[in-house]
């Protein structure tokens, strides 16, 4: 069970219309590493949304995950610059590294791996993102100890 | 205002789109998503036609007719060979995702297709993606269940795939639906769709099941109804006026000697 | 303090000159993501320190100025000295001492931090001498590693919002989209519709509100100029799109920037709320009457938003999915109302089109496509970065004379432009300029600016399959020809790639690709098989040799090649360590072995390998 009263400052931080609905769910997922079902009601409530469409828009947009996701995200990019200077190599020793695919979280609940479609940082190709660090030149062999250690 | 359709000059009313305008002329044109109860959407699009102007110097376009606006001037051909093989393809499409489905196998026969020329898609269902089922809860106001996810992945759902709070049972949806696919079953008092089982109400006169109770509440409620109305099914009703109706007539009797 | 005249603003404008020129020497350390990820931030708080300590005469702690990006990322971190134009690349925390004691103190150059032609071996120590730097024309990206962006008082003094009270002051409504008209902007997200007509269609419709919105979603892998120019110079976007909503008539503006850009977010919302604060956002701006404030609307992470009509919808906080647009936005945008929206380069031009003025700006570039575009340069080129060039100028020359060419000795092979609605170009065809119209009659386009160059191992095919998949993933789901078709597109490419496609799958590939081009409801669609069909256009011979003779000649489809070890092999384990199966056996200083049977064709080997000694079949 979450904190409603944390959901609830959340969703009172944004003006009252539908037009907030992406920004309050982008607000909890990083509150809460996930999108849980009651802050999902409730900001259909406060909002005065269906249900059905604050579902929807969960399901739709890469940023939002119905699942806890663990506690640090790394983010491989694959745009193009990226996948041409080879981060399918970075992606497959990190899925060997932690044991995970991409949407996964580790059992301990440490690390969840994402794939991210650009990130805007194109000159150091290929880019790995862990929370909010950026990393450049990511070098296959060092992928995974740059993960573990940071 | 006038536009050429096929060769031939006809009249249509400002503000109406193309669809209907062609069919007033008897001409077939294929439209899944398309349903007079809805707005359009353009999802299918089957329903496109070749357009083009006097001054566009044959410059084409295609567009789909259930969304273009009528326009003055406007030169539309609804069979050209590209026209048809758009529509030939998009029903080959239609026939890897909902291989089982006789509405797609029928018209997928109608422009010479039998089985698809490509891989057929492990979960595909019969849903034809027509969002009919969408669009019809929403103008009724409840917007119960949604299209989720996205690309590849879309399905039609209600929120977390399980009981919709807002569905009503009024069975809109599954009425709409040209496919059939959503399943609800009355039975022993209640119905189930989506899930959710909802209770009957019965007719307080000959016991047949009308409505849900959750639908009742809301007709009630939006259309200002009186929620007594609810309790008595139409055939009831209908007697009832009747009795009416007739002592009314021997009433008249009475008064007019 | 609320700056409610234009007198005022001048008067303004002159303090925060002397503030910004007080300083005889400023030292800019650039601190652009890509700089940041390689530690830029702790060289500018070593500056800060050691220029504190250090007390010298022509250098105080007000020169030492972080700024948002220079361009030559993969030279970075990189700290510039102004006015000499000092450019230092590579700069770590350690190497600071030194720089303040020689080059701030004793006006001595440090060589070692100094820039070198990768070709002529020729030092370069002002960056204006540069080819990356001499050959640019930066009008959008004037002031992105000159300022502070988080300074409002930066921009000012670099004459920030003068183009705003020039057309307060002295223009009308209609003068100013005459103006805009007569520049012969076209717009830079990659459409290029004529910006002077889209502002006059939307201020003639009779509305009871309109809007002005800021495309900031920059979906195309590979183009990172609309991050730099919201993250570097916040305020000439705000300064542009004031300007629009004065021409056309709109009270309430949107920036809509992309979830994968958070940092942007932040510089654009504190710049929003400094514009505020004076009086240059909000009501009766400048003492003129015009009431204009802006929000910041933020995606979720759909490449799908970055189309107008699903952006719109996602402004309005539902799914982006598009609608068909016989009706344009300008004409029913957002809320159904009239809707100006317009790209981030596009909007940061603005401002210096009214102060030099459309004559000047027409002479820039070609008769169709007038002014600079911004280029971002990344994949397998030696000089990544962000560069702005007149239009017209050639890719051989932006690739070769500003890029740098191809690192590690290895060939050209084509150059991808227009992200994921673009195409692939081969080496005959990098001698056309680069413009609107020309790349698009070659089967690619200029799109936004992301320019990926790839060489000789590359596999074409692979290449097709990445942005079929791409697409295939960001496709909203709404019609049938982008869902299913770009889905059956790519299962016939993944065929291909693995050697069981046939020419008969390649027939089908292009009649469908056909059908999907017509047949989408948005761009995403009928753009989506651009990709496949330009390289199926200047690489068939690859599909073939992929179809035919069960090759990839640029050795990367793993079903089609293997890995081997030869003799130059020193033995050092490196491979073995990285290879995610377990494949290579091997003891220190004798020849290691792949397993073919478990060896994955990853490639991984191959990338860490120092000594050439795997070679690829």
């Amino acid at each position: 069970m979450h904190d409603l009263t944390k959901i609830q400052e959340i969703i009172d931080r944004a003006p009252r219309s539908s037009g907030s609905l992406i920004a309050v769910l982008q607000d909890i997922q990083r509150e809460f590493h996930y999108l849980p079902c009651e802050a999902l009601t409730a900001t259909a409530k406060a909002l005065d949304v269906p249900l059905s469409k604050v579902y929807s828009v969960s399901t739709f947009y890469n940023a939002f995950s119905l699942t806890p996701r663990g506690e640090r995200v790394v983010r491989i990019c694959q745009g193009t610059a990226c996948h041409i200077r080879g981060a399918d190599l970075v992606q497959e020793q990190l899925e060997s590294g932690l044991g995970i695919k991409p949407g996964q979280t580790t059992a301990d609940m440490k690390f969840t791996l994402e794939v991210v479609n650009c990130l805007g940082v194109c000159a150091m190709a290929p880019v790995v993102v862990i929370d909010d660090k950026i990393h450049g030149n990511v070098r296959c062999d060092k992928a995974v100890k740059l993960v573990k250690k940071d | 205002m006038h536009l050429t359709i096929n060769g031939k000059v006809i009249k249509a009313a400002e503000g109406e789109m193309l669809l209907p305008a062609i069919r007033r002329q008897g001409i077939e044109i294929p439209a899944l998503c398309d349903h007079a109860a809805v707005e359009p959407c353009g999802a299918c699009r089957l329903c496109m036609v070749e357009i083009t102007r006097q001054d566009w110097n044959g410059w084409r376009r295609h567009v789909t007719s259930c969304l273009y606006p009528v326009e003055e001037g406007l030169i539309v051909s609804t069979h050209t060979p590209q026209v048809l093989e758009i529509r030939r393809t998009i029903l080959d499409l239609y026939l890897a995702r909902c291989p089982n489905s006789d509405v797609i196998q029928k018209m997928a026969e109608e422009y010479g297709l039998t089985k698809t020329s490509y891989e057929i898609i492990p979960e595909g269902d019969n849903c034809i993606m027509c969002y009919a089922c969408t669009r019809i809860c929403e103008m009724l106001g409840k917007s119960a269940i949604s299209a989720v996810q996205r690309g590849h992945k879309k399905v039609i759902s209600a929120p977390f795939g399980k009981e919709p709070p807002d569905c009503i049972g009024c069975l809109s949806c599954a009425f709409i639906c040209p496919t059939d696919v959503i399943e609800w079953r009355d039975q022993n008092g209640t119905r189930t769709i989506w899930s959710r089982t909802f209770e009957l109400i019965s007719c307080t006169a000959c016991g047949k099941q009308i409505l849900t109770r959750d639908f009742a509440d809301y007709l009630a409620a939006k259309r200002a109804v009186p929620r007594e109305y609810f309790e008595t099914c139409d055939d009831c009703k209908r007697v009832e006026l009747s009795r009416k109706m007739g002592g009314l007539v021997d009433l008249a009797k009475e008064v007019a000697l | 303090m609320r700056i409610d005249s234009i007198d005022k603003l001048s008067r303004w404008r002159e303090e925060c000159r002397r503030t910004f020129t007080a300083p005889q020497r400023k030292v800019f350390v650039c601190l652009g993501e890509a700089c940041l990820a390689n530690g830029a931030e702790e060289v500018f708080h070593e500056f800060q320190k050691l220029v504190a300590e250090r007390k010298l005469s022509d250098v105080t702690v007000e020169s030492v100025t972080k700024t948002g990006c220079h361009g030559f990322c993969s030279l970075g971190p990189l700290v510039i000295i102004e006015p000499d134009g000092t450019f230092y690349t590579k700069v770590g925390k350690a190497d600071v001492a030194k720089i303040v004691d020689k080059t701030l103190a004793a006006r001595e150059v440090i060589d070692r931090l100094v820039y070198v032609d990768a070709g002529t071996k020729e030092k370069k120590v002002d960056y204006h001498t540069i080819p990356f730097y001499a050959r640019q024309q930066r009008i959008s990206l004037r002031n992105c590693g000159a300022i502070d962006p988080h300074k409002l008082v930066d921009y000012i003094a670099v004459g920030g919002y003068g183009a705003l009270a020039k057309v307060l002051a002295t223009m009308t409504p209609q003068q100013v989209i005459d103006e805009i008209t007569n520049s012969r902007l076209r717009g830079r997200g990659g459409a290029g519709f004529p910006t002077g007509r889209k502002w006059a269609t939307c201020a003639q419709i009779e509305a009871d509100i309109r809007y002005v919105i800021c495309n900031g979603d920059e979906g195309d892998p590979g183009a990172f100029s609309d991050r730099t120019t919201m993250g570097s110079d916040p305020h000439s976007v705000l300064e542009g799109m004031i300007i629009c909503a004065y021409a056309v008539g709109s009270p309430q503006g949107y920036i809509y920037v992309r979830e994968e850009y958070p940092l942007a977010v932040v510089t654009l919302q504190k710049a929003v709320d400094q514009a505020r604060e004076r009086g240059l956002l909000g009501q009766n701006i400048l003492g003129s009457g015009l009431s204009f404030d802006i929000k910041i609307s933020r995606g979720g992470g759909a490449f799908v938003c970055g189309e107008s009509s699903a952006l719109m919808k996602s402004v309005a906080g539902d799914v982006g999915e598009p609608r068909a647009k016989y009706i344009r936005s300008v004409i029913k945008g957002l809320h159904d109302k009239p809707t100006v929206l317009n790209n981030v380069e596009t909007f940061a031009t603005i401002p210096v089109i009214i102060e030099r003025g459309a004559d000047w700006f027409a002479a820039i570039g070609t008769k169709k496509s007038t002014g600079t575009k911004v280029f971002s340069l990344a994949g397998k080129i030696t000089n990544t970065g962000l560069v702005e060039v007149p239009m017209g100028i050639t890719l051989r020359e932006i690739i070769f004379d500003i890029g740098g060419g191809i690192p590690d000795g290895r060939k050209f092979k084509a150059v991808q432009t227009g992200g994921p609605s673009g195409g692939c170009l081969p080496e005959n065809k990098i001698d056309l300029p680069v413009d609107f119209d020309t790349l698009t009659e070659a089967g690619s386009m200029m799109g936004s600016g992301g320019m990926v160059i790839m060489d000789d191992r590359t596999c074409m095919v692979e290449v097709a399959r990445y942005f079929l998949s791409f697409l295939a993933s960001e496709s909203c789901g709404k019609c049938v020809p982008c869902r299913e078709g770009l889905y059956q597109l790519l299962q016939y490419c993944i065929k291909i790639c693995d050697g069981v496609g046939t020419e008969a799958d390649l027939a089908q590939m292009e009649q469908m690709a056909k059908v999907i081009q017509i047949g989408s409801l948005c761009g995403l669609g009928q753009s989506g098989p651009n990709p496949f069909l330009s390289t199926l256009m200047y690489f068939r011979d690859e599909y073939l040799a992929h179809i035919r003779d069960k090759k990839c000649p640029g050795g990367v489809c793993r079903k089609l090649i293997t890995y081997t070890i030869n003799d130059e092999c020193t033995g050092c384990m490196a491979c073995i360590s990285v290879c995610p199966v377990i494949a290579i056996t091997g003891e220190k200083k004798k020849k290691h072995i792949i397993d073919q049977a478990l060896c994955s064709r990853c490639g991984s080997c191959y990338a860490v390998c120092k000594f050439d000694a795997i070679d690829i079949k």
